[in-house]
């Protein structure tokens, strides 16, 4: 039933792209796009670079700079909400640094990490830091006063406050920061790998490599891929945050 | 009753249509693009600067500077230029690909182009590149053409070569922190990594296919219906710069200094290692086409006549070898 709508819009797009074609336009159907996926995968963009090779650097970059984003990203939002006087140190460094998008951070990376996997996982690191730093803080600020009230009544100790109230209770705003951030960081990373990839693997990579050859039937599959992957890495980071506020 | 003041404005509203009509339509402006810091499309500025246009009456305007061939191609196919400098294998690359509807009018340059290696590199032929990343402008550039007519031709499979696209301003760079081993790049970029200290040519690009190709004179089929005249006087003011370099290269360097920003001393020493020519080759064309079959680029198809589409018909003018 929910499928209806996808298959529909695909079949619309091939009846499309066939009375375009008969016209004596250049397009690219679904067909061609699967054709485009099967090229990458049998014959690879540029040929001999194959599919599961991009898309594997392209996910070794995103885990090392969503993870190094989580690792930094987490403690600062619970720092920045500890107490007002941090609260006041962090925050203008946050309301600054944020809204620079990372892509105009390639120049310095490249100059400060080379072109290698540190540049790119530095600059997906710019991408998720903040969405997590930021709903990490608001998850703590948003945790009832009642809560933490009933706690030192029951003589709780400033960790188990954290530990028993403050973190359980802001676990649902953390997720939700995860998965935002996790979906910049995707987004950031294919623009990313349009500039520079020393290992010459990369899901953005394999689209320019297309673009250069005029192979849009592969941009369209890259497109496609990438989204997919996008989805799958969100599915994932639901079903972890699903067993851990279920624990 | 009549009031002035509207019968002055609707005498004002009018003009501009009597004016239009009083002068003869001029010709829209030519549309040129080029790329970004490439010595090789020096015989563009010089007709610019020189009034080479000028003087065959045609209004040419600089409508995009690129930084790769294949986006330089792209926007032919959006309609957005007329006539532009490019390397030959991109061109070829579009028009196979149905992308771009594209003539070949005239060569630009031979050669020009140069493997660099560090300066302090042990790597002394290009048969010790096996193993080793180079970099390269983009994928079916014509760098990426003689970089891999170079391996073959030292006995190493692509396989076991890393040949990875960089932009080309990033190449020295890379090369100094040695995050590549080697890059291929157009002039004047061998020349001022080997100037800066970070960089020694391992071989220049005429020593791996002599007088090979490099970059063309290309105009949208469009264009060429529509204003053939407009393109001969195009391709004869391209022929005039090109002579105008060879007889005077210290005015045409100056250009080159103006448009790439460069140090004059590099630009002077970078087109000693290009051959500007604007006499097309068959044999050469076709070579071009055959290569691009054979890495997987193309489709194959019969070089003779691909070779045929793609070149313009001369009119008058002199003959493609």
């Amino acid at each position: 039933m929910y499928a209806l709508p996808p298959v529909a819009l695909l079949c619309l797009w091939q009846v499309a792209a066939f009375v375009a074609h008969a016209r004596g336009y250049p397009t690219t159907s679904p067909f061609d796009v699967w054709e485009g996926v099967r090229s990458v995968a049998t014959v690879g963009m540029p040929p001999g670079h194959l599919l599961p090779a991009h898309v594997a650097y392209s996910l070794g970059r995103v885990l090392l700079g969503f993870g190094a984003a989580t690792l930094v990203g987490v403690p600062v939002g619970l720092a920045c909400a500890s107490s007002r006087a941090m609260h006041r140190i962090f925050q203008p460094f946050i309301d600054f640094l944020r809204p620079i998008p990372p892509l105009a951070w390639v120049p310095l990376a490249i100059g400060w990490f080379g072109i290698g996997l540190r540049a790119a996982a530095f600059i997906i690191f710019l991408g998720a830091v903040f969405p997590i730093a930021v709903s990490t803080c608001a998850g703590v600020a948003e945790v009832p006063t009642s809560y933490l009230d009933v706690a030192r009544s029951m003589k709780a100790r400033s960790h188990q406050l954290w530990s028993t109230v403050l973190l359980p209770a802001a676990l649902p705003s953390i997720l939700t920061g995860l998965r935002v951030a996790l979906g910049v960081a995707w987004m950031t990373l294919v623009a990313a790998e349009f500039t520079d990839v020393r290992e010459g693997y990369g899901l953005g990579y394999m689209l320019m490599a297309a673009r250069d050859l005029h192979r849009t039937d592969v941009v369209l599959a890259g497109m496609a891929l990438i989204g997919i992957v996008g989805w799958l890495l969100d599915l994932c980071l639901r079903w972890l945050g699903s067993l851990l506020t279920r624990a | 009753m009549t009031r002035p003041s509207s019968v002055l404005a609707l005498l004002a509203l009018l003009l501009p249509l009597v004016g239009c009509k009083a002068r003869p339509v001029a010709a829209a402006p030519i549309r040129v693009a080029y790329l970004q810091n490439d010595l090789h499309h020096l015989p563009l500025w010089v007709a610019i600067e020189e009034g080479f246009f000028r003087e065959e009456g045609l209004d040419v305007q600089v409508a995009g500077v690129f930084r790769s061939g294949a986006e330089l191609v792209s926007a032919f196919h959006a309609g957005d230029l007329d006539v532009a400098y490019v390397g030959q294998a991109p061109v070829t690359v579009a028009v196979a690909r149905g992308a771009a509807d594209l003539k070949v009018l005239a060569l630009v340059n031979a050669g020009g182009s140069a493997i660099v290696v560090r300066a302090d590199s042990p790597i002394r032929s290009v048969g010790e590149l096996r193993g080793r990343t180079i970099a390269i402008p983009g994928i079916g550039s014509v760098q990426d053409l003689l970089v891999r007519k170079a391996l073959r031709a030292a006995g190493i499979d692509e396989a076991s070569a890393k040949v990875i696209v960089l932009r080309v301003p990033e190449m020295e760079s890379a090369l100094r922190s040695a995050e590549i081993d080697a890059f291929i790049a157009w002039e004047p970029h061998p020349t001022r990594a080997r100037s800066s200290g970070a960089g020694r040519t391992l071989l220049p690009s005429h020593r791996i296919w002599p007088g090979h190709p490099c970059c063309v004179l290309v105009a949208a089929n469009r264009f060429l219906e529509g204003r053939r005249d407009a393109a001969d006087g195009v391709i004869r003011a391209h022929r005039r710069a090109v002579a105008f370099i060879r007889k005077h290269p210290e005015r045409a360097g100056a250009i080159a200094v103006r448009y790439t920003g460069f140090d004059p001393a590099v630009v002077r020493e970078a087109m000693a290692e290009v051959t500007y020519e604007d006499q097309l080759s068959r044999a050469d064309e076709e070579e071009v086409v055959r290569s691009l079959a054979s890495i997987g680029y193309i489709e194959k198809v019969d070089p003779a006549r691909f070779v045929d589409s793609l070149l313009i018909t001369p009119r008058g003018g002199a003959p493609n070898r």
